[in-house]
């Protein structure tokens, strides 16, 4: 029994309003005497006719309140769903990288897949099943349905996705089933007990888990260094709880780096030091051991270059122009840094005309020049716009103002960490174009959200933008990390290949396009997306492996890394004793799950029509003992 | 309100053949309760007598002597006045309730009294009394003898408002501290007072030779227990106590019972010391209460 809407039991008030006016109406007068000497032979009267006075008409009222207060305020009741024909099932899979772990009788989804089906064949006809997946987010497969052909065309569609189970898409899951009696979820690891019991609070909740094994290996990491400079490293790690050899290859392009095989510890995590890579390239770490989990068996990373690279920082303050070159030479020490205070960059360029190099980066610091034949630009604390110099038409960006202070808030996207809210100084309110991505926003005086960071592909190259102010060796603070880490991801994202991409699984990519592009999947198959107005496609890996996304005859390759070392350790405890929570919450839910929400709206109303009808009859009858017409 | 009545000339007019029924003494007899000085003190000749051997010499006739050479007294009328004192309670209890008037009624039977009193040049006076905040209040007017100046009685009559408690003992007590000559003494009250102090009072007024008459006032309300029905929370007027009672005609009869209770005892506690005991219920009865209860009693005559 609970409330829709408990807001509305304010109505309540009425009661208390009746109560008043019948005690007003009641409340004995006093009689002033002489003496009450006088009383002293009087009969007391009794208590219980004072305090509890038999008054149908007030109580019919009372009723009539109450009945309506409730009614208003959503009264409902649990009750048991009605059995036999017709009853509803949820199908609720798990459809993480975990799902698609290897036993001896097929990926954890197959094992998964077949008890459904099991399910479904025993229940009794008329029954009807909906199929909802759910991993970065939950998802309908297939509507509530009786056809069984249907439904097991649905779940031979269900594949595992290269990304982690979020619980927040399990709990989305289950929301999304509650119009269901029942409840089947399957996953290869138990739910929290919480989830299950919210759940269980409208329907049945029945845990099938799939899988027992636990032997998987993954790469956590692939750092190619720099070529001909450093090593590279590969980190690995066993999530098993029993020795296993590993083999793994690095190929950079077509070319086997380093190939090995090692024997890694149970849970053990080792570094493979490989390199220093002869030149830049796409590397591709590989681990050639059969094992649970194909998805983190591959990982890519991209070695720079060891071309030289043609950087220029402008700035009005010498100690930025310094603080900069310093973390672009951390990101790739082939940059050819070339700093310059804007006024005589000018001066000189209007000098020497159009400059002889062209640029591979440009790093503008509270100044913007417009600089021919930079390939990559990055504005950090971009000034306003003056009228006699507005930024180019590429830019597209507006700058309306200027916060002291500002803080970076936690929600930052992309790659980057998730960051705790950091002080950060001036800070310009900057209007980004539709095309470009927000990476990181923050909240000033005055203001909720504004953007701190992001990054686009304007016609003339790919453009970053760092709205807060790097001076007072804002970089280097120790303390000032995540603004660090914002300036290095957009510097490795601005100097990256155009036509290659390394992202997680499950990341928003976009990739330059025309008209339509073609994007083939990592299992080969293939499909088409139409390109936006800006001339690009967006697309979401969620395999791991190599998109490659062609269209006007340009080719881009997404290179799609999965790694989440909760959803590869499949560590997980012995079934019965894992699932025991899970199982136990249901149990504890399923006490009421077995019921659904009634409202007692008709009810109460009606309650409330019966007791005026009654108030009415019983004053009709007065009036006539009264001698009345009317009431 | 009904006080204003008794300064009417048409209300007057029917007390002016009225007199008070007081017993009063030519001579002064040891142990006789009868008012008035000792004789020989007064101004009017009332007879003659032989001297013989005591007798004041300032009383003798010297003109009889001389015609008649026999030594002679004149005797004079002794001093019949007495003091009257209209002893009204002005207790709360007096103005409940309100539409009784019971306080008019107690002060125009008062000031009726009074103006009885002045046919006889009685020297009267009227008292009211109550209890406020313990301390009693007894205010008098002064003595007036001659109706003239019945009058002068009407600003303090009209001035007197019910409140505070009823005392009579105390009431009594400040009365006696006065020591004044033993007069007429007409306590007129409700009575709803316990019943150790009535009889404590009056006990001590007749002890100083008082002659005390009582009239127990109470109104129709009051005493026919006229009161709506239903469930009431009473207050007591005087104490502020509160009780709640069913009002209806079973209450009404107990009420009607104590009243009548109530006067009994009184009416007892009179008549065990010899004095005048006079019901005045209602207020609409203070004219044939004058002239009819008051000279059935001896009140007045």
């Amino acid at each position: 029994m609970g409330l829709l809407n408990p807001q509305n039991f304010i109505y309540g008030l009425s009661l208390a309003l009746l109560v008043l006016i019948y005690l007003r109406s009641r409340s004995r007068p006093t009689i002033e005497v002489s003496s009450l000497m006088l009383f002293d032979e009087a009969p007391a009267p009794v208590a219980s006719v004072r305090h509890i006075r038999i008054d149908p008409l007030f109580w019919l009222e009372m009723l009539t309140l109450t009945a309506l207060t409730l009614a208003i305020a959503g009264l409902y009741v649990m009750r048991p769903p009605s059995l036999g024909h017709g009853r509803s099932h949820a199908l609720v899979f798990d459809l993480g990288a975990g799902m698609s772990a290897r036993d001896a009788s097929g990926t954890r989804l197959d094992q998964a897949r077949r008890d459904a089906i099991e399910i479904i064949d025993q229940a009794p006809v008329g029954d009807e099943f909906s199929v909802i997946g759910y991993a970065l987010e939950a998802q309908v497969r297939h509507p509530q349905t009786a056809n069984l052909a249907d439904l097991r065309k649905a779940l031979g569609e269900l594949v595992p996705m290269a990304v982690p189970a979020r619980t927040a898409a399990l709990r989305a899951a289950l929301i999304r089933a509650r119009g269901a009696a029942e409840i089947e979820l399957f996953a290869d690891r138990p739910p929290a007990a919480a989830i299950v019991a919210d759940a269980g609070s409208t329907a049945r909740v029945n845990f099938h888990q799939a899988g027992a094994g636990d032997f998987n290996l993954a790469i956590v990491s692939l750092d190619p260094g720099i070529p001909s400079a450093t090593r590279g490293r590969a980190v690995i790690r066993n999530f098993s709880a029993r020795p296993h050899p590993c083999e793994l290859a690095i190929d950079l392009g077509n070319r086997e780096q380093f190939h090995q095989t090692m024997m890694l510890a149970p849970r053990e995590q080792v570094v493979a030091w490989f390199g220093p890579l002869p030149t830049g390239g796409v590397l591709h770490a590989r681990i050639l051991t059969p094992d649970a989990i194909d998805a983190d068996n591959n990982r890519y990373a991209y070695a720079p270059s060891d071309r030289a690279a043609q950087v220029l920082v402008l700035s009005p303050d010498p100690a930025v122009r310094d603080d900069i070159a310093r973390v672009l030479l951390a990101v790739n020490a082939n940059f050819q840094i070339e700093t310059a205070d804007p006024a005589r960059y000018l001066v000189q360029a209007n000098a020497s005309g159009a400059r002889a190099k062209p640029l591979d980066l440009v790093v503008m610091h509270d100044c913007y020049v417009p600089v021919a034949g930079a390939a990559s630009t990055l504005l950090i604390y971009p000034p306003p716009v003056a009228k006699s110099s507005p930024y180019a038409d590429g830019i597209g960006i507006s700058v309306g103002g200027t916060l002291a202070s500002a803080e970076i808030r936690g929600d930052a996207t992309g790659e980057s960490p998730v960051m705790e809210s950091l002080a950060l100084g001036a800070t310009r309110i900057v209007a980004i174009p539709e095309w470009m991505d927000l990476i990181a926003t923050a909240t000033g005086p005055g203001h909720s959200s504004i953007p701190l960071a992001a990054i686009g592909r304007a016609a003339g190259g790919p453009v970053g933008v760092l709205a807060f102010d790097v001076r007072d060796h804002l970089l280097l603070a120790p303390d000032h990390l995540d603004a660090l880490v914002l300036t290095v991801d957009l510097i490795k994202q601005l100097t990256a290949p155009r036509d290659i991409l390394i992202v997680p699984t499950g990341a928003d990519v976009t990739a330059p396009a025309t008209g339509t592009a073609r994007v083939i999947q990592p299992d080969a198959g293939v499909r088409t997306v139409a390109a936006d107005k800006w001339g690009r496609v967006r697309i979401r890996p969620l395999q791991a492996g190599r998109y490659t996304v062609e269209s006007g005859g340009r080719t881009t390759q997404v290179l799609a890394n999965y790694y989440d070392a909760a959803e590869s350790d499949l560590a997980a405890k012995p079934q019965a004793e894992a699932s025991a929570p899970a199982e136990k919450a249901a149990a504890a839910s399923n006490a009421q799950a077995a019921r659904q929400v009634q409202p007692l709206v008709f009810v109460l109303i009606a309650l409330a029509l019966l007791a005026l009808t009654i108030e009415s009859a019983m004053l009709i009858s007065h009036a006539g003992r009264w001698g009345m017409r009317h009431v | 309100m009904l006080e204003a009545r008794a300064f009417e000339p048409e209300f007057l007019r029917k007390l002016d053949r009225l007199v008070l029924g007081i017993k009063r003494a030519r001579t002064v007899r040891a142990g006789q309760r009868s008012l008035g000085r000792v004789q020989g003190l007064g101004i009017e000749p009332e007879n003659f007598k032989e001297y013989a051997a005591g007798d004041d010499l300032r009383f003798l006739d010297w003109n009889a002597f001389a015609r008649l050479d026999e030594l002679m007294l004149r005797t004079y009328r002794a001093d019949r006045q007495v003091e009257v004192t209209s002893l009204v309670d002005a207790s709360a209890s007096m103005g409940l309730p309100e539409r009784d008037d019971k306080l008019g009624l107690a002060l125009a039977i008062g000031a009726a009294l009074a103006y009885i009193g002045m046919a006889d040049n009685d020297a009267v006076r009227i008292a009211a009394f109550a209890m406020h905040r313990g301390t009693m209040k007894l205010e008098a007017t002064q003595f007036h003898r001659r109706r003239e100046s019945y009058l002068n009685f009407k600003p303090f009559v009209t001035a007197v408002k019910a409140g505070g408690e009823t005392r009579l003992g105390a009431a009594v007590d400040q009365l006696l501290l006065q020591r004044r000559r033993a007069g007429m003494v007409v306590v007129i009250s409700d009575f709803l007072v316990n019943e150790g102090d009535v009889e404590d009072a009056l006990k001590r007024l007749a002890a100083a030779r008082h002659d005390v008459k009582v009239i127990h006032v109470m109104g129709e309300q009051e005493s026919t227990a006229s009161y709506p029905a239903g469930l009431f929370r009473m207050r007591d007027a005087e104490t502020g106590e509160v009780r709640e009672a069913v009002l209806g005609p079973a209450t009404a009869a107990a009420i009607r019972r104590r009243v009548e209770k109530i006067a009994a005892r009184v009416r007892g506690i009179c008549t065990a010391h010899a004095i005048t005991y006079a019901q005045a219920f209602g207020a609409g009865n203070l004219e044939s209460f004058m002239e009819r209860e008051l000279p059935l009693l001896g009140i007045v005559r």
